[in-house]
């Protein structure tokens, strides 16, 4: 699971067009239906829809334009893209003022710090939720089938588990752990099967906190969540390498570590670099179950807990352990990581993350 | 730590041990006496030991004193040369009696540059010292071995004691430094069990205030505030820290305030942070509501600060705060 902007433009609209065909017959409607995918890709504008839909499919371009593509871009070409990005941004808000996407990602361009962004998000929660359970009422109360009202009231509610979710995160980059784990469990209340992967979130907060009771019950919780993947991901595996370090116990902190390496078997060279990306505006980026690109997102969001100490190196307590540690169990990635640096270097011109040791 | 003023006490509890009984009376004459003249009384090995230790670390704080006048790469040349001659000595200290605990602490300050090695050998003076089931129990350090009295047991009171108690205390603040809040608040919880009645001597408190800010434990820091009658920086740092990572604005304004009141130089100590040398072997006596006091708790909030990006930012938005820096500054000629 995971929010994805595309699918849920393609959802919205689906079901817009379904509702449209409640007065034809059951035949009429599933041939019209058959040519929905078509029509979707190539001529959206003569599907039904609402400007709130409009909007949501502008927030799917940008996030396309923000999430996916800038981060692989440079120079002008980035500027060009963040400029794309914000245009589309605001033609979605021009169009629905309660995009809250919209306004939440545009929030993050225009608010530099992490604080003042939480802020803002915290300012306008009440009202967001309160607009979002409003559209629910209204889409459940349109449909009379009761599935299809089931689906309409949780895309309703879908901007607002991405407010709490982002919320969630800034918090725990400001050093609010106790509030970020609070969001992230209230996330896991109004969404039992965890769309937003609030649990990851709320593994760092309770590592942070310390709070091995807390981790161990949020594990617990695992069987319940849409997922077919057990408590070994890498933000649950990072969280408990920390608390075993944090504990002294090396051994374990070790064995977690190998845990992590068997888990993500080409991930040895994201361990040694511990590279800090931006987050994504939309949602967590999104990555294969065990890729390597997710170990580097986790180990992105994972900064708090590898950043923290007094270290001479100034990479954090952790964040040199692991990276030693890494070294040590697999020698040949240090070869790796350099020239990799090297290489990220010479295109980008300033060091990317941490340095290999 | 003031080795001069422990010494007398050493000399002068040595010289009643080979005695024996003695009356109070008798023994706080006997200590004005050795106060008169300390090094006539230094008999044993472990009170040459502790003495050269002493003066050992009095070179070291007087070698300080120039840094101003050189350049980056010089201070750094000149204070690994300082710490290596720090090592030395307490090598020879060592040489002369090797359960001299102090000396193993200085050394292990001196010489382990990182908090995870830092705590480490620290960890492993403890289970060297901590008597029954630690390792090396051979008891190779003063009241160490299988024999030694359990932690609990220690006092402030019995000067041979306290190297043990300052080991503790030393561990505390390696944990917050290698970001283990839980081991900071335990360790310092611990020594405050057996320092409180003597009024916390080594400021457990101070540490456990910080460690409690970090886990965001509210009722933890309550309830430590709550034993003790008078505030203290650490703690109003700590305060406003927690109350700031709560997100309960008003009230770290108001923490923010405490904070600024007692010590002089207080918003500037945050606001324009100066550099603390490492404590050898613990947390220097600074005059109550000093800048040099506020120093040192921002010295040891640094990890916490630097965890909590935007507070220091925050601090500075509060205009009185920032004129308070400002203008202490201005006073003291310093940079701002």
């Amino acid at each position: 699971m995971a929010h994805n902007a595309r699918k849920e433009d393609y959802q919205r609209l689906a079901l817009r067009f379904i509702h449209s065909l409640d007065d034809a017959g059951p035949l009429a409607a599933m041939k019209a239906f058959a040519s929905f995918g078509q029509t979707f890709a190539q001529r959206r504008d003569s599907l039904p829809q609402t400007d709130a839909d409009r909007a949501f499919n502008l927030v799917a371009a940008a996030t396309e334009v923000v999430d996916y593509r800038l981060p692989f871009a440079t120079g002008d070409g980035a500027a060009e893209l963040v400029a794309r990005g914000k245009k589309l941004l605001n033609e979605a808000i021009a169009l629905d003022p309660n995009c809250f996407d919209a306004l939440r990602m545009r929030s993050s361009t225009e608010l530099t710090s992490v604080s003042a962004r939480y802020a803002y998000l915290a300012e306008e929660e009440t009202r967001v939720r309160e607009a979002c359970e409003a559209a629910r009422d209204e889409a459940v109360a349109q449909e009379s089938d009761p599935e299809r009202a089931g689906i309409a009231g949780d895309l309703a509610m879908r901007p607002y588990l991405r407010w709490v979710s982002s919320m969630a995160e800034e918090a725990l980059i400001c050093g609010r752990n106790r509030q970020s784990a609070e969001l992230a469990r209230r996330l896991l209340t109004l969404d039992a099967s965890d769309i937003s992967d609030a649990r990851y979130t709320l593994a760092l907060a309770l590592a942070k906190l310390e709070d091995e009771a807390g981790l161990d019950e949020l594990e617990k919780r695992y069987r319940g969540f849409n997922t077919a993947r057990g408590a070994n991901d890498a933000w649950m595996l990072i969280a408990r390498l920390a608390l075993a370090h944090k504990r002294c116990d090396l051994d374990g902190a070790r064995g977690l570590l190998a845990e992590l390496l068997r888990a993500y078997p080409t991930g040895a060279v994201a361990l040694l670099r511990q590279n800090e990306l931006p987050d994504g505006e939309f949602a967590r980026i999104q990555t294969d179950a065990f890729s390597e690109d997710e170990l580097v997102v986790a180990l992105s969001e994972s900064v708090v807990l590898l950043q923290e100490g007094n270290d001479r190196s100034g990479r954090g307590v952790l964040g040199t352990w692991m990276a030693n540690e890494t070294a040590r169990m697999r020698p040949q990635a240090v070869a790796e990581a350099q020239a990799l640096e090297a290489q990220i270097q010479a295109m980008y011109g300033t060091p990317q993350g941490g340095e290999a040791r | 730590m003031r080795f001069r003023e422990e010494l007398i006490l050493r000399c002068a509890a040595a010289r009643r041990e080979k005695i024996g009984q003695m009356s109070d009376a008798a023994f706080n004459e006997l200590l004005l006496t050795v106060r008169e003249s300390p090094d006539a009384f230094v008999e044993r090995d472990a009170e040459k030991a502790f003495a050269a230790l002493g003066r050992a670390v009095g070179r070291f704080e007087d070698s300080v004193r120039d840094d101003d006048l050189l350049d980056d790469d010089e201070y750094v040349a000149e204070r690994a040369r300082r710490f290596s001659a720090l090592a030395q000595a307490c090598d020879k200290a060592l040489a002369i009696d090797p359960g001299c605990l102090d000396a193993r602490l200085v050394r292990a300050l001196a010489t382990q540059e990182e908090p995870d090695g830092l705590l480490a050998e620290l960890r492993g003076l403890e289970a060297e010292v901590g008597g029954a089931g630690a390792a090396g129990g051979a008891g190779a350090v003063a009241g160490g071995g299988a024999g030694a009295k359990p932690f609990e047991e220690l006092s402030w009171a019995n000067v041979f004691d306290r190297p043990r108690m300052r080991l503790r205390a030393a561990a505390a603040r390696a944990c917050g430094d290698g970001a283990r809040w839980k081991g900071a608040r335990d360790a310092a919880e611990s020594l405050l069990a057996i320092s409180e009645k003597d009024g916390d001597p080594l400021g457990a408190r101070y540490t456990a205030a910080l460690a409690y800010a970090r886990l965001e434990d509210e009722e933890g820091l309550n309830a430590l505030d709550a034993r003790f009658s008078q505030g203290n920086t650490w703690s109003n740092l700590a305060r406003c820290l927690l109350l700031y990572k709560l997100d309960r604005l008003p009230a770290a304004r108001r923490a923010l305030r405490g904070y600024a009141s007692l010590c002089e130089g207080a918003a500037y100590a945050l606001l324009r942070p100066i550099f603390v040398e490492t404590y050898l072997p613990d947390r220097p006596d600074y005059a109550p509501g000093s800048f040099e006091e506020a120093l040192c708790a921002v010295h040891e909030a640094e990890v916490i600060i630097a965890d909590t990006p935007d507070f220091v930012a925050w601090c500075e938005g509060q205009d009185w705060f920032r004129a308070e820096g400002e203008a202490f500054a201005q006073g003291r000629d310093l940079d701002w």
